[in-house]
């Protein structure tokens, strides 16, 4: 490993000196321990102090690019290119990629069939995605439907198995307690050769871009968050929660292990994940076969 | 199921709907477990890339598949002549297809270069490559690169014909092994000629004095 890699960058060090691995009992909040029975009331506590502000601290944050992210997610996706998808969005509340999925099924395929069904965990979230569809040609359409639902454990009167074309999430699951549990889930509800896409906050590769980002995330983002949110405490938590995910090769391990086919072990095209912007997010897919 | 697995089915489908989205889409109704619907064009991007990304991954795994059953022909006969006549064999089914296949290869994935020589370099070398391990025709030094380049020339000389005439392309490839052959041999004489001549007016000017 080149020199350059092992030498650890101020920030990281100082998170692993006042850190420490969590037990079975307890899992990770950001960089702390928390017990595990807490952390979704935690995570839920955060998603609904941000709610009203998501979209605009979105903006700030990644001066505007996660939206390129997710048009670049959805249009990899292609919803509606073989015919009327049954998709359903989870950590989807504020409606974001499901808009876009309906969007481009619509205008590239001419599809008015497919369907989305908005899972949150969070009240306030779902709340902030109803408000933005009723601006929408979807409103009041059966195109469209929200659910208030833990993705850990999708009730199966709600969400019988073998029942959707594409699950999508995107920015959610590193805020799940147990994700394994929710690819299992993702993989029960999807019919045979139904997609699994997710597209997350990853690991950069490049140790210059990664020492940039470090300084940008865990000082500019919470100054961010207590100048446009009030809310300096909810944006240091998002902002640790992506250092606590696992890496772009784990992840797609654990997608395999919870029963997927993916594309072969490594990044880019025909890869099991893709990189953005150096790693900064990535795309991972896999298929239920 | 592997993606891997996946493409293997997908093989046999060639002939029929080429090296396209849909071959591989067709493919999971192949497996030992079969599909009752064609994989959507979102799974098809999953596994194996978006747009042209997924054909060219069926194109590789093609070739990779015509590699493998050269193995076969050092069971059956074992020469390098053989053993190129099983690689050419490995084309037929999906003649039709592979102009094609080989434009796609080598067409430009970004703005510059305007084409990419690569993959056919690639292909005829690997082609090379494994009939002269699988022949253990594998001289030392230079002669190595040598004796390898010759063969990939010959090769694709031969699938290229194969191409516009493949009644023929058996016999071409029969004509340029042994011309190789003899061209071989006439370097290899006139390197002893050469090396003879030289030694002699060597012993001659050291027994003038001149040195």
């Amino acid at each position: 490993m080149p020199a350059a890699s092992r030498r650890l960058r101020p920030l990281q060090l100082h998170a692993r000196l006042t850190h420490s691995s969590p037990s079975s009992d307890t899992t990770h909040f950001g960089f702390q321990n928390v017990p595990r029975h807490k952390k979704e009331d935690m995570v839920k506590s955060v998603f609904s102090s941000v709610a009203s502000s998501y979209d605009v601290m979105n903006d700030a944050m990644s001066l505007g690019v996660h939206r390129l992210w997710k048009h670049d997610f959805v249009s990899t996706l292609n919803p509606g290119a073989s015919g009327p998808s049954k998709c359903i969005d989870l950590a989807g509340g504020t409606g974001d990629i499901a808009l876009r999925i309906l969007d481009h099924a619509r205008e590239k395929h001419y599809d008015r069939e497919t369907t989305v069904d908005i899972v949150d965990l969070n009240p306030d979230m779902l709340k902030e995605g109803q408000k933005r569809f009723k601006q929408t040609m979807y409103h009041n359409t059966p195109q469209v439907a929200f659910h208030l639902a833990n993705a850990q454990a999708l009730p199966p009167a709600q969400f019988p198995s073998n029942n959707y074309d594409l699950y999508t999430i995107a920015f959610g699951i590193r805020n799940c307690t147990d994700i394994p549990a929710v690819l299992r889930e993702a993989h029960r509800v999807l019919k045979p050769g139904g997609t699994f896409a997710c597209l997350e906050f990853s690991r950069v590769d490049n140790s210059l871009l990664s020492t940039l980002y470090d300084s940008y995330s865990f000082s500019i983002i919470p100054l961010m968050g207590s100048i446009i949110a009030a809310d300096r405490d909810s944006y240091q938590y998002l902002v640790e929660s992506i250092r606590r995910f696992p890496s772009q090769p784990d992840f797609s391990e654990m997608i395999r292990e919870a029963g997927f086919t993916t594309g072969a072990p490594r990044e880019g095209k025909g890869g099991a994940w893709r990189n953005l912007w150096g790693g900064v997010a990535a795309i991972h897919a896999g298929v239920k076969l | 199921m592997t993606a891997r697995a996946i493409l293997q089915h997908a093989l046999p489908l060639i002939s029929t709907h080429g090296f396209t989205r849909k071959t591989l889409s067709l493919a999971v109704m192949q497996l030992p477990t079969p599909h009752s619907q064609p994989l959507s064009e979102t799974a098809i991007t999953a596994l194996f890339g978006n747009g042209d990304d997924a054909r060219r991954t069926l194109i590789n795994g093609w070739l990779k598949g015509g590699l493998e059953d050269m193995q076969h022909g050092k069971t059956t006969g074992g020469t390098m002549q053989h053993i190129l006549k099983r690689r050419l064999r490995w084309n037929e089914p999906v003649l039709e297809h592979l102009p094609e296949a080989f434009a796609l290869l080598v067409a430009p994935q970004q703005t510059l270069p305007r084409f990419d020589i690569r993959p056919a370099i690639s292909h005829a070398a690997s082609v090379a490559d494994e009939a002269c391990y699988l022949t253990s025709d594998s001289p030392e030094g230079t002669s190595w690169y040598v004796r390898r380049a010759v063969i990939a020339s010959i090769y694709t000389a031969a699938e290229l014909h194969q191409i516009t005439s493949p009644q023929t392309s058996e016999a071409f490839l029969d004509e340029l092994l042994e011309k190789s052959e003899s061209v071989r041999r006439v370097v290899a004489e006139s390197s002893l000629f050469a090396e003879y001549v030289g030694k002699s007016w060597g012993s001659l000017i050291k027994s003038r004095g001149i040195f």
